[in-house]
């Protein structure tokens, strides 16, 4: 009697799934992707009217950490499975090709369907194409309160005149109550426009640092310099309190990317986007990186599949839905004939991204990335303390560099 | 073997299957794999092609230098595990003990306020406190400066004072196990003994050092051991509280350096072999405590 129920409960809990299964018999196609809720709503509205028009496809976003995103990927893929579509910035390609987890994809799309789009937004790799990106940009800029700020810095010099004035003690109890400029300072990414304002860049063409330079001493000095000599941005300040004192009105400029500003325009700050000024003694301007953001499709997708997960890519890259996200996120399109469009040349706020993008660098795609973000962090830091010369960590982080790009690819 | 003592076995067998079946899928199974994944030269570049290249990877994780510094990572892990322990044993005991007594009024209230720690998410008490530590606006030096007139601490810049506030944080969080464990331990004393010492003259500190500490034993050493290998392994608390290892990568724990080298650096054989390095670490050690505090010995004989 016991054993017949306990076969009866196994035999019920194996069968219950299989029920559940046949009562949808539609497509189902998955995204992973690292957006921000704003991002998602308008990614969901855009997949239900897909599957308005596709009825037999049930299409899922689902959302992942950026970490979680990548090596559960990783993982996934190599077990054969994992979503049919990865969305993100383009820097995970490098990885995901060496990896062989995506799809090479120039075979895939129409030549003429792939002429339309910004040539900076088809990622290619070792010679093949591995993403197609909606969004151009992730960039760094100049983002100003004018109340604060009537009219934005150009150069490093007014930078610095600017904060001067703005960073002041208000309330007299001798404490500093707002700041000219907060950023997130600490973190390698944000050091970038610095380090390519003063002549320095990360790599060169074959993928060796290139950290050991005057350009990432200069900047490194140049940072030193506006927090303990101009005294215009906190003492620390990490993403989130850089971001607060923005929003509070407690500092008159940020360095920030965009995907920030539809939060600020949201809080009901009258901000005004203005690409990165140019360094006096160089006579450059602090290019940040640009990555593009966009659709990769795992290699394992079933063949019964791929035919939808195209349509979904094209769909989703389409003028109408660029438009919208770009009207609500003032992210940059990469559809050429939305990016010529009436909305795109008369924002200001697209108007000064574009600026900034232009006198951005792409960012690099290859694995080594990683090795190289990781070595700068503790010497950049080690500057920021206190405790190293800006020449001692640039040395230290070229060393830690080719170090750890040896390890990963032993 | 008659039919009703095979149906016997056959409905025993049926009820440890799904449980053994769970057991080896996500215990066993992952295990052994690990195994497997220390001995080879699994990586970026070897993710599909690896091949078993025996103890390399272990060699590697004694031998190579590294950044930050293997050795000086494995003693602030054991700094780190140490010094959350005893507070979280101080502080939850005498908690316990003040929360044990008779005249203490509203004794549910304490409890469930002193429990909160425990009750909130991780990640938000992470969080919240890195903004407590920060240096111009953290709750904790404008405490220091305006109430107590002392210099602000750089909490998160310098090495030191950052592995303070992750070993504060962790302490706030840690203690609320402790006190709940020895509450109750503390409840399952016979109230006789308490009364039989009274009539001895026993005094406050002998009762503790002859009945409540002896009774407690057996349920805090288990209780202190699952707390040691939680605490080696919390890599929440330090990984989020210094934003990764900041200052400089100096507040790294073993298990943060694991997943640095898996995950950001995709080093599988190399973080595989480091992680069964952590195994036999926590193996050695609950095995060493338990046999030596004698937990499982019987009390009462």
């Amino acid at each position: 009697m016991a054993t017949g129920m306990i076969a009866l409960v196994i035999g019920l809990a194996l069968l219950s799934p299989g029920c559940g299964k046949g009562g949808d018999e539609r497509i189902r196609i998955t995204i992973w992707h690292q957006d921000r809720i704003d991002v998602r709503v308008i990614l969901q509205r855009q997949i239900e009217r897909f599957m308005a028009l596709h009825p037999e496809v049930k299409v899922e976003q689902l959302f992942k950490e950026t970490e979680e995103l990548r090596s559960g990927f990783i993982i996934a893929a190599l077990a054969g499975q994992g979503p049919e579509i990865v969305y993100g910035p383009s820097d995970q390609i490098g990885p995901f090709e060496t990896m062989n987890i995506i799809l090479p994809l120039e075979g895939l799309f129409e030549k003429q369907w792939l002429e339309r789009y910004d040539p900076r937004a088809l990622t290619w790799y070792r010679g093949h194409l591995y993403q197609v990106a909606d969004k151009l940009g992730n960039h760094l800029t100049l983002v100003y309160n004018k109340k604060l700020v009537p009219v934005p810095p150009t150069t490093d010099q007014e930078l610095i005149d600017i904060g001067k004035t703005l960073t002041a003690d208000l309330n007299g109890d001798g404490r500093i109550d707002r700041y000219g400029l907060a950023w997130n300072y600490t973190e390698p990414f944000f050091f970038i426009p610095f380090m390519t304002g003063f002549g320095g860049w990360i790599m060169d063409d074959s993928g060796q640092p290139t950290l050991d330079s005057r350009g990432t001493v200069d900047g490194l000095e140049f940072i030193k310099q506006i927090r303990d000599v101009h005294k215009i941005i906190p003492n620390e300040a990490d993403y989130n309190i850089a971001d607060i004192l923005f929003k509070d009105g407690n500092a008159g400029m940020i360095i920030n990317g965009d995907w920030s500003w539809a939060g600020y325009l949201k809080a009901g700050i009258d901000i005004g986007v203005a690409p990165l000024p140019k360094i006096t003694k160089t006579g450059l301007w602090c290019g940040t990186m640009v990555s593009p953001k966009g659709f990769s499709i795992n290699v394992n997708v079933a063949e019964n599949k791929k035919r939808w997960v195209l349509e979904l890519i094209r769909f989703l890259m389409s003028e109408e839905n660029q438009l919208e996200a770009t009207k609500e996120l003032f992210t940059m399109p990469t559809l050429s004939s939305v990016q010529q469009s009436d909305f795109v040349r008369e924002n200001e706020i697209l108007r000064n991204s574009q600026i900034a993008i232009d006198h951005g660098r792409p960012m690099p795609v290859v694995p080594e990335l990683r090795a190289i973000w990781d070595s700068m962090r503790p010497s950049y830091q080690a500057v920021l303390a206190g405790t190293q010369t800006a020449e001692q960590a640039a040395r230290e982080m070229q060393a830690l560099a080719l170090r750890r790009i040896v390890e990963m690819n032993e | 073997m008659n039919s009703k003592t095979l149906r016997h076995r056959l409905y025993v067998f049926l009820l440890v299957v799904p449980a053994f079946i769970v057991l080896f899928g996500v215990v066993v199974y992952p295990f052994f794999y690990n195994v497997v994944i220390s001995l080879s030269n699994m990586n970026l570049r070897h993710i599909r092609d690896w091949k078993i290249v025996g103890f390399d990877q272990y060699v590697k994780v004694f031998t190579e230098p590294s950044q930050p510094d293997f050795y000086m990572v494995f003693v602030k892990t054991i700094i780190w595990t140490v010094v959350n322990l005893f507070f979280h044993v101080l502080v939850g005991v005498f908690l316990a003990l003040v929360l044990n007594q008779k005249e203490i009024k509203g004794k549910a209230l304490f409890r469930a306020i002193l429990v909160l720690p425990w009750a909130v998410p991780q990640l938000i008490v992470a969080l919240t406190w890195r903004g407590m530590f920060n240096y111009e606006y953290g709750s904790i030096n404008l405490i220091l400066t305006q109430w107590f007139g002392l210099p602000g601490v750089q909490w998160l810049k310098q090495p030191f004072e950052a592995f303070v506030a992750v070993i504060i944080t962790n302490v706030w969080l840690g203690f609320p196990f402790m006190m709940v464990i020895a509450l109750g331990a503390l409840q399952s004393i016979p109230h006789e003994l308490y009364e039989a010492a009274d009539i001895d003259g026993a005094s406050w500190f002998h009762k503790l050092k002859n009945i409540t500490i002896p009774l407690i034993r057996p349920v805090m050493v288990p209780a202190i051991t699952l707390g040691t290998i939680w605490t080696f392994n919390n890599l929440n608390i330090v990984w989020l509280v210094s934003n990764a290892g900041e200052p400089s990568d100096q507040t790294h724990l073993l298990v943060s350096f694991v997943y640095k080298a898996a995950f950001n650096f995709y080093r599988y054989g190399y973080g595989a072999a480091l992680s069964i390095v952590i195994f036999f670490i926590l193996l050695a050690f609950s095995l060493t405590f338990m046999r030596r505090s004698k937990a499982t010995e019987n009390v009462y004989t």
